[in-house]
């Protein structure tokens, strides 16, 4: 087992909640002929907070974070420099958004805002996407903080949003946690028939108690939502847990190919 | 080809002695659970006898490195003759050529909380002197070899029990352990 690298853990599922919250509130938005739905300036206020603290989290994990300004330099090849910047920017759109928020927000900031948390999940899939962990050197990673973002966004958005608009969050929230339960279901089976250090890594996710916890997380979440119809002021935190869980796992269950240096490939 | 130095590693020779982990060691006096030199036994699956193989393994000085290219801050380079060099004054500790490399070549240290990683010596190499592992073999089981010179023979690259990865194409070049010669009485 590897490190759960919790600063990254932060990191990755708190911007992507930023993300995804930018991305409901455009679908919001756009349906919304009035002023603008909710508290705007709160909402772009808890977008620029979730990837603000994810960013400062991020830093815990560098041996040297007064110099972590530096890893801007190699933006030509490294997608980590390109992760850096993106979410850099992500977070300056977000707390200009909240300075300036009336009615509906500026929509040039919210599509600024939507490109660029765009980039930062396509970087971070990219740059968790080692040649070293075969398991997940492909867009698999991508994937996951993909639907991680539609299910965050979609449940705290429903803070902020009118009685019109919870349906459709609820919809999106439960057709994210059904495709997010269906990959984190079968894709760790889907590597038990490939490579060794792929199987490996389906043995030590499904091993793992907390590959679990966010399996049975995801699936209450279901559960609520399947009696209750609209998300409980509360559902986002579950959700929030749940996908922190996955995180970890991802770090640290995800086998490197240098483990089994002298044995089978 | 350009020049390209690369270790060759004779597991017929190798009889799994540490001497060049130890002489790594000696030469650079790393931190406690700092290492840069391994040496891998071959697991039954891929050498079924007895008699014990091994692999002698630090970074591989590749052509295309893994390290090289996520490295956010540019610390490492690669020189003319092939070597890929970690200018650790310049990390800042982010882990990510650990995570990446194929060959968990990088390794953290603690004490300085930056990556660190094989040198292949080239300091000695510029004064004309062999690596310290390669110096210390005792079975010259290790060799440095130059990839652009080297006659075609009996090495391969991608041996069983070492990660292919064509991408980042390994310089390290492998001589396999022979089938012992049994003795019935």
């Amino acid at each position: 087992m590897q490190s759960m690298e919790l600063p990254l853990v932060l990191f990755t599922v708190l911007s992507q909640a930023a993300i995804g919250l930018v991305l409901m509130n455009a679908v919001r938005q756009r349906r919304c002929a009035g002023p603008g739905e909710g508290n705007v300036r709160m909402e772009w206020t808890l977008i620029a907070a979730f990837m603000g603290v994810g960013i400062a989290a991020s830093l815990f994990h560098l041996g040297h974070p007064l110099e972590s300004y530096r890893a801007l330099v190699h933006l030509e090849k490294a997608w980590l420099s390109r992760e850096v910047l993106a979410a850099g920017i992500f977070f300056a759109l977000a707390v200009l958004a909240a300075i300036t928020a009336r009615g509906k927000g500026s929509p040039v900031l919210m599509w600024a805002s939507i490109l660029a948390g765009l980039s930062v999940l396509l970087a971070s899939g990219m740059t968790y996407a080692p040649p070293a962990l075969p398991a997940v050197n492909n867009a698999l990673p991508t994937v996951f903080f993909l639907i991680s973002a539609v299910v965050l966004g979609a449940g705290f958005a429903s803070w902020f949003a009118g009685a019109e608009n919870q349906p459709l969050l609820a919809r999106i929230f439960v057709t994210a946690l059904v495709v997010g339960l269906v990959v984190r279901l079968t894709v760790p089976c889907a590597w038990l028939s490939g490579s060794e250090v792929m199987r490996q890594t389906g043995m030590a996710w499904l091993g793992a108690p907390l590959y679990w916890v966010h399996v049975a997380l995801m699936a209450a979440c279901l559960g609520v939502l399947w009696k209750n119809r609209t998300i409980p002021v509360w559902l986002p935190i579950l959700a929030l847990a749940a996908e922190l869980a996955g995180r970890a796992v991802f770090f640290s269950q995800t086998i490197h190919t240098a483990m089994n240096i002298g044995g089978v490939y | 080809m350009k020049k390209q130095y690369a270790f060759l590693v004779d597991s017929e020779r190798c009889i799994g002695c540490f001497t060049c982990a130890m002489a790594c060691r000696n030469y650079y006096q790393q931190e406690k659970g700092v290492v840069w030199r391994h040496v891998y036994p071959l697991s039954e699956e891929i050498y079924p006898h007895r008699e014990r193989a091994f692999f002698s393994l630090a970074c591989n000085h590749c052509e295309n490195p893994t390290c090289l290219n996520v490295c956010p801050v540019e610390a490492y380079t690669k020189r003319e003759d092939g070597v890929v060099v970690h200018h650790q004054e310049k990390c800042i500790g982010c882990g990510n050529c650990i995570r990446s490399c194929p060959y968990g070549a990088p390794v953290y240290n603690p004490v300085e909380k930056r990556a660190e990683k094989c040198s292949f010596c080239h300091e000695r190499l510029d004064a004309g002197l062999l690596p310290a592992c390669v110096q210390s073999c005792p079975t010259e089981a290790l060799k440095l070899v130059d990839l652009a010179t080297l006659e075609p023979g009996n090495h391969v690259q991608f041996p069983p029990g070492f990660p292919k990865n064509d991408k980042v194409n390994p310089s390290t070049r492998f001589i396999l352990p022979k089938v012992p010669t049994m003795v019935r009485r």
